[in-house]
């Protein structure tokens, strides 16, 4: 009975050796999982190696153009953050000074500038900032 | 028959549970693909935290894999064929979901692309791997096979890595949004000590009404309290554990006082404990 047993067993398990040689797709899956995951874990750990000092978020503000929208004008503005470190809540302010000496100010709030990375925002004015002296500023952010 | 045919094309059968592993991996990926707050997680997670997180999950995967090897012949090699395959799934399936979701842009930085797909791979490759075995039409003899591999998960070993297992998905699905620290705050003490006795009993009610992997009745001998203890209590200390882990790789506990910790893993592990309950369910 035991050695019945054990026989059927056995040959159970030699069936199953053979069925278990991996096919060629299951090694093709493997290499490409294998390249994936060493991408991934190569990107992140440069990164973390990069941006291994305790560098705050620095945000450049940059006008991309001045479009004539219905009520006046809408100002483009890029956020560009120049370190790794992520921004929360930017705020950004555009000021419009025209020439007898009026100011207009607008600001918009971004909800994240990842590192090294660029957002969009839009601020509105009335008047043509074309024709006076136009100053975009990041003004803060908060950590994530 | 239908083995036979099986046998005489394994690559088509492979790509068959390829296939599967997709499915799995977008079912499970899905309400994490479609949360902000991961998106956002994807670029400021800390890095060599979120490296961390990935070869935990990998070590989980390749143990997953174990019990989802129909064959007795699983070895290491197998799983980690299974565990490559089953995080490249993830890895793709999530980056497909978020391009076309216009998650992932051109103009992003490589940081930031890889980030999001990272956070995302997780839960896509827990479902990439588990749904190999749950959404295949079984012949007799894999069932019977699967009996065996039910046997072998009736070990408390596999059974507490099992818990592990289902702790970590639901907690890993929950932790990143702000209403885990929102709940900690609207709850007073004893609405969170009402809370970790609810946990508990819920957790308690899953051992006893799911009963154990392969086989009917609890094992023999084990009365009320050794349950209780070996399982549930056993169980509820998984899932603490798994939360607070969870919540200081999302850097949930950078700047939180005790009493907040306290109120922030209360909330998760009640997940976490349901996780670890219905693992055995699912796995």
């Amino acid at each position: 009975m035991a050695e019945t047993g054990n026989s059927k067993k056995s040959g159970k398990r030699s069936s199953d050796r053979q069925r278990s040689r991996p096919p060629l797709l299951e090694w093709v899956a493997a290499a490409v999982g294998l390249t994936l995951t060493l991408a991934v874990l190569g990107a992140l750990g440069w990164e973390g190696l990069e941006s291994a000092g305790d560098d705050p978020p620095a945000i450049d503000a940059e006008i991309r153009r001045i479009v004539p929208v219905r009520p006046g004008y809408v100002v483009e503005v890029e956020l560009r953050n120049r370190s790794s470190a992520t921004a929360a809540a930017v705020q950004v302010e555009g000021e419009l000074t025209a020439a007898d000496g009026a100011v207009a100010t607008s600001t918009a709030t971004v909800d994240y500038v990842p590192g090294d990375s660029t957002r969009s925002a839009g601020l509105f004015f009335a008047d043509d900032p074309r024709l006076h002296r136009l100053e975009v500023r990041a003004l803060g952010y908060a950590e994530p | 028959m239908a083995s036979q045919a099986a046998n005489q094309h394994p690559n088509r059968e492979y790509a068959v549970e390829l296939a599967r592993a997709f499915g799995g991996a977008i079912i499970f990926g899905l309400p994490n693909l479609m949360t902000m707050e991961m998106w956002f997680l994807g670029f400021y997670l800390d890095r060599p935290r979120l490296i961390l997180f990935l070869l935990v999950n990998f070590a989980i995967l390749m143990g997953l894999s174990r019990f989802s090897g129909f064959e007795e012949t699983a070895s290491v090699k197998e799983d980690l064929l299974d565990a490559l395959a089953a995080y490249g799934v993830g890895v793709i399936a999530s980056a497909a979901t978020l391009a076309i979701f216009g998650i992932l842009l051109p103009g992003m930085s490589m940081g930031e692309i890889v980030g999001k797909i990272a956070v995302q791979s997780v839960p896509a490759s827990f479902g990439a791997i588990i749904a190999r075995q749950q959404m295949r039409g079984k012949s007799e003899e894999e069932q019977e096979e699967e009996r065996d591999v039910a046997e072998r998960r009736g070990g408390y070993g596999w059974q507490l890595f099992l818990m592990v297992a289902g702790a970590l998905f639901l907690a890993f699905n929950l932790a990143p949004t702000e209403e885990m620290v929102l709940i900690g705050f609207k709850m007073s003490p004893w609405h969170a000590v009402a809370l970790v006795l609810v946990s508990v009993l819920a957790l308690h009610a899953f051992v006893y009404a799911v009963g154990f992997a392969g086989q009917e009745r609890p094992p023999e001998g084990s009365g009320f309290w050794r349950l209780f203890v070996c399982y549930t209590i056993a169980g509820y200390g998984v899932a603490l554990l798994v939360s607070l882990y969870v919540l200081w790789t999302f850097g949930r506990m950078d700047g939180a006082d005790l009493g907040q910790i306290a109120s922030m893993t209360a909330v998760l592990a009640f997940p976490a404990a349901i996780g670890a309950a219905i693992a055995r369910l699912v796995v």
